[in-house]
């Protein structure tokens, strides 16, 4: 039962997997052509290209390296093929993998005698790595060792008011039971200070958030936009939003009653657990990826109207409270919260419903947008590359 | 009788769910305002000038002026 925890795979550094992913995973743009064919070669690898660049300086260095050694050490990848350009990163990247605590290689690129011989070299690199974690087992293991990656879009009242109320509710009970929950996209949380600073563990926590928050502001302000003076706009007062903050709340919601404990950067692994803030942009595809580098093994994310987004590594439970959406995107969406609005249902039994959700998708069942291998990586860039 | 959702239980506020505005209770059988909008709300209490409206378990913004259980809530009494 749901109740004692959740199916995963135990790994070296004490995380679980949701999964057992043989990623292949191509480290700059260069190699994403040779992964591809590599992948192609043995069914069931996992493929992760990105536009992973060289050229790029300052902390945007940072973020690149981050993204790419969160996911070679994301529990939820059982093996990882790293597909590198030359000898001298293929020696890095060694070094990196030595660390990762699972079976690993490094193809490079250079040594080879020709696309077909790279090709042929990653293939049986890759069916290697295959046999050493064919025999993987699951275990069931504490809900304090689930990471959950908190994330809506597609925003409308349904979200607002079921969707991301019913995220919040299993958000408290995960993080009652030891477990994490991180949200980010900083500008979401413009107009929602006071919550920040009522809700923080401790000053520092909400000090580092609310610096974050108020560089974001500085930012819309310099592109000339004033956000405060523009919302609610007028189409929310007319649905019923009368400030700021109960509109940010809408957002916030998803997040339910648990202190902030932690203010993370892009990517940055959570040192403890609980709810936490990652500082991101709003994009939903670049705040998931740094949501899973920093390594949440699952994505709930609450929709209105439908947003496809999703994550290659990490399986996106899409929970929806609006029976329109409900009956166009069915293909596509995994749990129907609109009873709350339609038959008495309360947020209560569909935070319940969600548990069980998340231990069924946690336990192998795939979720709608795993099936329909939704998701990009993508790395957010500041400054401009040589 | 009119659908709405109470979020938390330190609102003081509820949300209504359909645009039966003309119908004066709600589901629960306390009494409501006519003429509330579908996705507005209504005060469940009465909130004195000043005091805090609560939506989500937290400060949505205050009453500007007395507020009696039942009203609507919306830019001409809360800021």
């Amino acid at each position: 039962m749901s109740e004692n925890g959740f199916s995963g795979f135990c790994r070296a550094d004490g995380r679980v997997g949701v999964r057992n992913h043989l990623l292949v995973l191509s480290t700059v743009a260069l190699t994403n052509r040779l992964a591809e064919m590599v992948a192609e070669s043995v069914p069931g690898s996992l493929l992760l290209t990105a536009e992973f660049m060289r050229g790029l300086r300052g902390r945007d260095v940072l973020i690149q390296n981050r993204v790419i050694d969160g996911m070679i050490r994301h529990p939820n990848v059982g093996a990882v093929l790293a597909i590198v350009h030359d000898a001298a990163a293929g020696e890095r990247m060694r070094e990196t993998l030595a660390h990762a605590g699972k079976p690993s290689d490094v193809l490079v690129f250079m040594n080879a005698h020709g696309m077909a011989d790279a090709v042929a070299e990653g293939r049986g690199a890759l069916m290697r790595l295959a046999a050493a974690i064919a025999g993987a087992a699951r275990e069931t293991v504490p809900w304090s060792r689930l990471a959950v990656a908190l994330e809506c879009g597609g925003s409308d009242a349904t979200s607002a008011l079921f969707a991301n109320p019913v995220i919040g509710r299993f958000v408290d009970w995960l993080t009652d039971r030891g477990g994490t929950a991180i949200v980010s996209e900083t500008a979401e949380f413009i107009g929602a200070e006071p919550v920040v600073r009522s809700r923080a563990a401790t000053p520092a926590v909400a000090a580092q958030i609310l610096d974050r928050i108020s560089r974001i502001e500085e930012m819309m302000k310099a592109d000339g936009e004033d956000y405060r003076g523009v919302n609610p706009t007028a189409e929310n007062l007319a649905a019923g939003l009368t400030t700021l903050v109960e509109k940010s709340m809408g957002a916030v919601a998803k997040t339910g009653k648990a202190q902030f404990v932690a203010c993370l950067d892009f990517a940055e692994t959570p040192q403890q657990a609980g709810l936490c803030f990652m500082d991101t942009p709003f994009f939903s595809p670049v705040s998931i990826t740094g949501m899973v580098c920093g390594g949440a093994q699952l994505v709930l994310f609450g929709v209105g109207v439908f947003n496809p987004s999703g994550n290659p590594l990490a399986p996106t439970i899409k929970v929806c409270g609006n029976p329109a959406t409900m009956q166009t995107w069915a293909d596509s969406l995994d749990l129907d919260v609109s009873g709350i609005l339609s038959a008495d249902r309360n947020i209560d039994e569909m935070a319940t419903a969600l548990r069980e959700t998340v231990a069924r998708v946690a336990g192998g069942a795939q979720s709608c947008a795993e099936s329909w291998r939704e998701g990009q990586i993508i790395a957010p860039k500041s400054v401009a590359a040589l | 009788m009119r659908k709405f959702i109470h979020l938390t239980e330190q609102d003081n506020v509820v949300t209504l769910l359909d645009d039966l505005s003309g119908l004066e209770r709600l589901s629960d059988g306390t009494a409501v305002r006519p003429g509330i909008p579908f996705g507005h709300k209504a005060a469940v209490a009465n909130i004195p000038a000043g005091s805090p409206i609560v939506k989500y378990g937290v400060v949505i913004g205050h009453a500007t002026r007395v507020i009696a259980a039942g009203e609507h809530v919306h830019v001409g009494n809360c800021a």
